[in-house]
């Protein structure tokens, strides 16, 4: 008979080690089922959680392989397929207190989710004794965003918690402050984007690991920018992160292309530039990387390409 | 398959990574294939602009892609995973919105240019496993890169997300490794195989993409590759122009010569190093060219 081997991550409470156990193989089962069979079978000791088994309470998200997942959506076959293996490895979570073997702790992180006032602050329509009335078209914007399981993937897949000192907010509590931020019943916009803002919401790398992992499909760099849109919008528009942006969005206008060699000064202004980038402009040029006096023409078609500026201005003046 | 595409280039072929535009011009010419420059083209915006204004970033792509349709070539094809993502993604919501479509192009006809969506957006790595094949290609190689241990970078915005780039499955791709075993190398697994490089948050995170750096470079040579080789030029940036930086207050070595996909590829069909621009990068490749020799 076909054997399984999985290797799993374990930890006491002190100390960490890998356990390899063996079970048969059975097809068409999930990733839950294996991890029931070791415990029921081989190891009581095994900790990991699980309630729903239908993709809906969001606890049993696990690292296989270096992969988060959902183990009770997820076939075994799709991962032995994926990997071409007949190895496994569970591991917990990433960016994660580990409280035993699989199961993480979640309270740290509904602590710092705090910071971006996760809760409605109702306009003044709204009562306790009526409730609130929203129509489709608002409801829409929050729809998606309220399908949030906090199960963690979007957090254990993130690279800037990778290397973060754990300031930057973990891709959910970014989504909870958009949620919010939209909510047509929710008077206070600022009170959520801002915390997003001071939070590090600039140092996303826009990897795309949340998005593409999130097993509700919510957008989750959609709303990241969105959040940044709104918080230039709020005025903050003199730190590095939005003058970046707007730098790709100006140079487009005045050349059709970027202007690399002003790129840094126009995100971090001459002074800096001048203090922190000037060993790495001359190892740019060094390499004819950067050409400081190479001039730049505009694009074939540059007023058909400014047209369309003024027309966005106008199609956002009309629909605001 | 005729191969003839429309070639988007994007910003950095024109500016710090010239080597890149070189590589792939004469890769192209060598493997018969036909490459278009879209004239008029403009910056994709680089996963920056929809931060600015969203409906400029597709409008600007939108019309990139029009210029594309004007050539009549079935295909467009980057060399730069963050410009393949820019213009699929708008590409992909002007397809599935009829009204966006109508409103784009109400735009574009100021300009004198229509979207009809019939030109695809692929990359070069896209259109040699798919189009072109690996049998022709290991048929081109006439110095096999034998003994070479190559670590592909693949950089996040050729994967993810899945709805927008969809080639391979991004948890476990190996379009990569495809190519560089076609080409007689050995290829290396390591733990930052799938990373991101945070080239994109290079300015406001400057100390965590740095450490970044370390580690994305360290990993392939602990795990004894003798380069990286990536698909997309904003990676490669990262990986050689920053590595100094990153190697800075560090007693651990982790230099390690960074190469665009077109250079390895370009070393394989015996095309001249300096045709391919080798001597620009910031990281010497030249002593991994002597051991390879
Ligand atoms: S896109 Fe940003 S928030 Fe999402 S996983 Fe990457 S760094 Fe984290
Ligand atoms: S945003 Fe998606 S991945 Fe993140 S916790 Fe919510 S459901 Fe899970
Ligand atoms: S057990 Fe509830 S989501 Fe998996």
């Amino acid at each position: 008979m076909k054997k399984l081997k999985i290797t799993i991550k374990r930890y006491d409470g002190q100390k960490s080690w890998n356990q390899d156990y063996e079970i048969d193989y059975e097809k068409g089962r999930t990733v839950l089922w294996s991890l029931t069979m070791i415990r029921e079978k081989l190891d009581s000791t095994l900790v990991f959680s699980s309630a729903c088994q239908h993709g809906i309470c969001g606890s049993c998200a696990i690292k296989i392989n270096g992969k988060t997942v959902l183990v009770c959506q997820t076939p075994l076959d799709s991962m032995l397929n994926l990997f071409k293996t007949d190895r496994l490895i569970y591991e917990p979570m990433s960016h994660f207190e580990v409280i035993r073997d699989l199961a993480v702790a979640w309270e740290p992180k509904m602590e710092k989710m705090k910071k971006v006032n996760p809760w409605l602050i109702p306009i003044e329509a709204g009562t306790k004794e009526n409730g609130f009335l929203q129509g489709a078209d608002d409801f829409q914007k929050i729809s998606s965003a309220t399908d949030c399981i906090l199960c963690g993937i979007c957090t254990s897949e993130c690279n800037q918690l990778e290397v973060n000192d754990g300031t930057f907010l973990d891709p959910f509590i970014f989504n909870k402050a958009y949620r919010f931020a939209v909510d047509s019943r929710d008077c206070a916009s600022e009170d959520h984007v801002h915390p997003a803002y001071e939070n590090e919401l600039w140092k996303c790398l826009h990897c795309m690991q949340c998005v593409s992992n999130c097993p509700k499909h919510i957008d989750l760099t959609g709303e990241i920018s969105a959040l940044r849109n709104m918080s230039m919008k709020m005025g903050e528009t003199k730190n590095q992160g939005a003058r970046h942006a707007r730098a790709f969005y100006e140079d487009t206008w005045k050349k059709g292309q970027l202007n690399e060699t002003m790129l840094p000064i126009k995100t971090d202004g001459l002074l800096k530039t001048a203090a922190t980038k000037v060993p790495f402009a001359l190892r740019m040029m060094k390499t004819g990387k950067i050409n400081p006096l190479e001039l730049q023409k505009p694009v074939n078609g540059i007023k058909g390409v400014r047209e369309l500026y003024d027309y966005a201005k106008e199609v956002e003046k009309s629909e605001s | 398959m005729n191969l003839k595409y429309g070639f988007f280039p994007g910003c950095t072929l024109k500016s710090a990574e010239k080597e890149l535009m070189m590589s792939t011009m004469e890769v192209a010419r060598a493997l018969g294939i036909e490459l278009i420059e879209l004239d008029g083209w403009t910056c994709c915006g680089a996963s920056h602009i929809q931060d600015y204004d969203e409906f400029t970033a597709t409008l600007v792509n939108a019309r990139n892609i029009a210029l594309g349709e004007k050539l009549g070539v079935e295909k467009i094809v980057t060399v730069c995973n963050t410009c393949t993502l820019m213009l699929r993604t708008a590409k992909k919501k002007i397809d599935e919105d009829g009204e966006l479509k109508e409103k784009v192009n109400t735009g574009l006809e100021r300009a004198g240019m229509q979207y009809k969506g019939t030109a695809e957006v692929t990359h070069l790595l896209w259109v040699l496993l798919e189009d072109y094949g690996l049998e022709r290609l290991k048929e081109k190689v006439v110095r096999p890169l034998n003994g070479l241990k190559v670590a592909n970078f693949y950089g996040c915005h050729i994967l993810m997300p899945p709805n927008v780039m969809g080639f391979e499955n991004p948890k476990n791709p190996q379009s990569m490794e495809l190519i560089a075993e076609a080409l007689g190398a050995e290829t290396v697994n390591f733990d930052q195989r799938l990373a991101c490089c945070g080239f994109h948050a290079v300015f406001p995170a400057e100390k965590e993409v740095n450490k970044l750096t370390r580690i994305n470079c360290l990993s392939p040579k602990e795990a004894g590759a003798d380069c990286l080789v990536t698909p997309c030029p904003l990676c490669q940036m990262q990986l050689d122009a920053y590595q100094p930086g990153a190697q800075k207050g560090l007693d651990q070595d982790i230099t390690i010569p960074v190469l665009h996909l077109p250079q390895l590829i370009g070393l394989a069909l015996g095309i001249d190093p300096d045709k391919l621009g080798i001597q620009r990068h910031v990281v010497d490749v030249i002593p991994m060219l002597r051991a390879l020799a």
